[in-house]
């Protein structure tokens, strides 16, 4: 497994996934759709796809002394990897915002959603999808990107908008809390994003390994 | 004794069938897989890896099953193709330095003498080679594990005269080293130069699978040359 990481990381990534992790830093951003951090992110990783694709990444992949379902593994271990640092730098600004900034004026006065716990599941959410629609979807032929792409890009924002504008609904409003405020549901809605995205990359996965068992290359 | 074994493989396409494809490739041999563009020669090495699915037969390197048995097999097997570019825009070193992480029999005496014979400079992007070179490069990857098997996709095609006897010359040194070679071409001389074992594909179909002797003996007239009988046999040319 070291050794599909090491190709993923070296050979088949484009510098953009790894750039633009550092959109995880735009749940800094006051009055600005946090979640689009997760949609610019994915966008690099979708960038790795296509210049992986020029390389003919794929087909020298499965030439390689490995089971098949190793390809797909490096493809979504890869994936993972560019999601999860990018939530760490959302993590932190989460917990800046939690704590040091919690009654910044800039930030209470936001007319979208708070940069929270919430909203850190929000973007697992997202990335979730991401993994489910797009990465799924490229492992049904291991060439055509675009078509699942845009399936993605549909979905995400749907979704993006509907989290942004939640905490405006009467009873909700407790999504959009400030620092400690409502913790065990803040706390609650991070699991539930945390195994939205686990269920979606796993269920994805099992089925790419699948697809790509069938496929002729 | 046979490395690897095809037997009645079958692989339908609208336009065209792989039909019913069977040779054997042998232990220090060199097997010349020829036929004309379209005859079929790179969808049957695409489906002796596994690269593509078979509607039918099987396909057993050392005595197994390439589909149950994939990792190890092409643990012991190298793979070049003169068509293909891997990672165009990565330098060469950068690309080895992951290829090698794959093999346990990866020998870097090997690769620096193939390195240097190719006169190929490791810090070089893919793209920025002439083809031939990129068939050089391709080759290299293949000849630095100590593969038992080499199967070569059109190794020749791009090469200049000399690049092109070198390397025939290489197929034989390491055929003697032990290595069964098996590489398609549609250039006849190159079968006439090297190859021990001739299998010859036509419209999906294998027409002879035999060694050299025994194919001049079956199909050739008397005073024809090797490629005459084939251009007599493909029915593009009628010898004098």
């Amino acid at each position: 497994m070291r050794n599909i990481m090491l190709k993923e990381m070296k050979l088949s990534a484009s510098p953009l996934a790894y750039l633009f992790i550092l959109f995880g830093l735009m749940f800094f951003l006051p009055g600005y759709p946090v979640l689009c951090g997760a949609f610019f992110s994915a966008l690099g990783l979708y960038q790795s796809f296509l210049y992986a694709r020029e390389a003919n990444d794929i087909v020298f992949s499965a030439l390689l002394p490995i089971a098949k379902k190793d390809v797909v593994k490096g493809k979504y271990g890869f994936v993972c990897i560019i999601e999860l640092c990018t939530l760490l730098l959302m993590t932190i600004c989460v917990i800046v915002r939690m704590t040091a900034l919690k009654e910044a004026p800039v930030y209470r006065s936001n007319a979208l959603m708070n940069a929270n716990l919430f909203a850190l599941g929000a973007a697992l959410f997202i990335f979730g999808l991401f993994n489910l629609i797009f990465v799924g979807g490229f492992f049904k032929t291991a060439y055509k990107l675009g078509r699942p792409f845009v399936f993605y890009i549909v979905t995400a924002f749907l979704f993006i908008g509907i989290f942004e504008a939640l905490h405006h609904i009467p009873r909700l409003e407790q999504l959009n809390s400030f620092g400690t405020e409502n913790i065990m549901m803040q706390l609650l809605l991070l699991l539930a994003g945390i195994v939205a995205w686990l269920l979606m990359t796993v269920l994805s996965y099992r089925k790419a390994c699948e697809q790509f068992e069938k496929i002729d290359l | 004794m046979s490395v690897v074994e095809v037997r009645e493989l079958v692989k339908q396409y609208p336009s065209f069938e792989l039909s019913r494809v069977s040779f054997d490739v042998r232990e220090n041999r060199i097997t010349g897989f020829i036929g004309r563009n379209g005859a079929g020669k790179t969808t049957t090495i695409k489906a002796m890896l596994n690269l593509i699915h078979s509607d039918g037969g099987t396909v057993s390197f050392f005595g197994k099953p390439m589909v149950m048995n994939e990792a190890e097999i092409k643990q012991r097997t190298g793979y070049s193709t003169g068509t293909v570019n891997w990672y165009p825009r990565k330098k060469i070193k950068d690309i080895v330095q992951v290829v090698k992480s794959f093999y346990d029999t990866w020998d870097n005496e090997a690769y620096r003498k193939y390195l240097e014979l190719f006169c190929l400079d490791e810090t070089k992007m893919p793209i920025e080679l002439s083809e031939g070179m990129k068939v050089k490069f391709n080759l290299l990857l293949a000849l630095s594990h100590k593969c038992e098997v080499l199967i070569l996709d059109e190794p020749t095609s791009g090469l200049d005269p000399f690049s092109r006897n070198e390397l025939l010359d290489i197929f034989t040194e390491l055929k003697n080293d032990g290595v069964a070679v098996f590489f398609s071409t549609h250039i006849i001389s190159d079968i006439e130069k090297c190859a021990d074992d001739i299998v010859y594909i036509s419209k999906g179909k294998i027409v002879a699978a035999t060694s050299k002797e025994d194919f001049i003996l079956k199909y050739s007239e008397p005073g024809e040359s090797l490629e005459g009988t084939m251009l007599r046999m493909e029915g593009g040319v009628s010898h004098a």
